[in-house]
């Protein structure tokens, strides 16, 4: 219709952009859409772990099954792999495999399973069925895996001979992985 | 109006210069946490800030709830920590602290005022401030120009002479029964038809 068309176009003309406006909002914009684009695709879970070159928190905590209580101190002097895990956890059940033989092979180092929010009858169930050369320890407040900032399992912390933290793993490990960071382990001690 | 435009840039231009910085918390202890700072607390008072200090963390493993809100095991095992230590005498600060230094700063639901974590706090305000002055701007300044004619003058001037009679359609069948629901609507019209005599209109 004509009437229409005459009145949009006197508000299109009322309206055209201001190039100043146009910068000034493209100035507060750009940065929005920039700072997005570039966070967009992280996972805001995926924080360094701020214990890395820290000492590691103490515990003692009871083995699977029942027994003498396991500290942190008692493995002083030599480098430690400890593994959040758990037997719902499908990524954990992958890597066990891998960690059993590391523990076979590096005998100067103590590796050490936390269970996470597991059953002990269940753990020890799984422990037999599949064999482990390494004790793992109940932790039934899940104190221990607050304490090492556990977001979920498995994680695996690799600590020197000093008791430092050296690195934080996140997700299921393969021979090659710990190799490298027992390795890391080793070198870290004072 | 360049001043403003300055203003805004230099508003995102200080962010990035921190977060370049890095925005590590700062140095915590290393060992656990010192002495208590506060009374043992218990009862009542106990349970309700057990509640306040689990909506200050966010629980690790949910997406977005606080310690004091999620159902998990995790938030339930962080809860019954800072109930213990509540209960002990610990303050606000110090159990934050201790969760911080385990799960970095990501374990705060409240940023603590410090490094980048100003722009949330004052950025919101900063916004409002420059917005804020923008429209003061363009409220001040006088008319841009006397001689073209006001927006709504033009938009009357243009539409003034076509504008339909009370009971002209619009060719589109669909939009011509809305028309005369609508005049029914709005006049009493019968099925929009204006009436015969316009002495009789309303």
């Amino acid at each position: 219709m004509p009437v229409t068309s005459t009145a949009g176009a006197a508000v299109a003309r009322a309206t055209r952009f201001n190039p100043r406006v146009l910068a000034a909002g493209a100035a507060f914009v750009v940065p929005l859409l920039i700072l997005l684009a570039l966070n967009l695709r992280r996972d805001p879970h995926a924080v360094r772990s701020p214990l890395i070159g820290r000492p590691a928190p103490a515990f003692s905590l009871a083995p699977v099954g029942g027994g003498a209580q396991v500290s942190l101190e008692t493995l002083r002097g030599r480098p430690a792999v400890i593994n959040f895990w758990a037997t719902w956890c499908v990524p954990c059940l992958e890597e066990h495999a891998a960690l059993r033989a590391a523990a076979r092979h590096q005998r100067d180092v103590q590796f050490l399973g936390i269970v996470y929010e597991d059953e002990e009858a269940r753990t020890q169930a799984f422990l037999q069925n599949r064999s482990s050369s390494y004790p793992s320890l109940m932790d039934p407040e899940g104190r221990t895996a607050i304490a090492y900032g556990v977001f979920g399992v498995p994680e695996t912390f690799f600590i020197d001979a000093g008791g430092r933290i050296v690195e934080k793993y996140v997700g299921p490990l393969d021979a090659r992985a710990i190799a490298a960071l027992v390795a890391r382990a080793r070198d870290g001690a004072p | 109006m360049n001043r403003i435009t300055f203003t805004l840039l230099g508003l995102f231009a200080l962010p990035q210069a921190l977060m370049a910085e890095g925005a590590r918390a700062p140095d915590l202890p290393a060992s656990n946490i010192a002495a208590p700072r506060g009374p043992p607390l218990s009862g009542a008072e106990l349970d309700a800030r057990t509640q306040h200090v689990g909506a200050l963390l966010r629980c690790p493993v949910c997406q977005g709830l606080s310690v004091a809100d999620s159902p998990a095991t995790m938030a339930r095992n962080m809860k019954a920590e800072v109930r213990e230590k509540l209960a002990k005498g610990y303050d606000q600060e110090q159990i934050l602290a201790h969760f911080e230094r385990s799960y970095g700063e990501f374990v705060r639901l409240e940023p603590p005022v410090r490094g980048v974590n100003w722009l949330v706090w004052l950025g919101p305000l900063a916004a409002l401030l420059a917005g804020g002055t923008l429209v003061a701007f363009a409220l001040r300044r006088p008319p841009r120009d006397a001689t073209p004619p006001a927006l709504e003058e033009r938009v009357i001037a243009a539409s003034t002479p076509g504008l339909p009679s009370r009971d002209t359609l619009p060719g589109d069948p669909r939009l011509a029964a809305a028309v005369r629901r609508a005049r029914s609507l709005a006049y009493g019209w019968p099925h929009g038809v204006p009436p015969k005599h316009p002495a009789a209109a309303p």
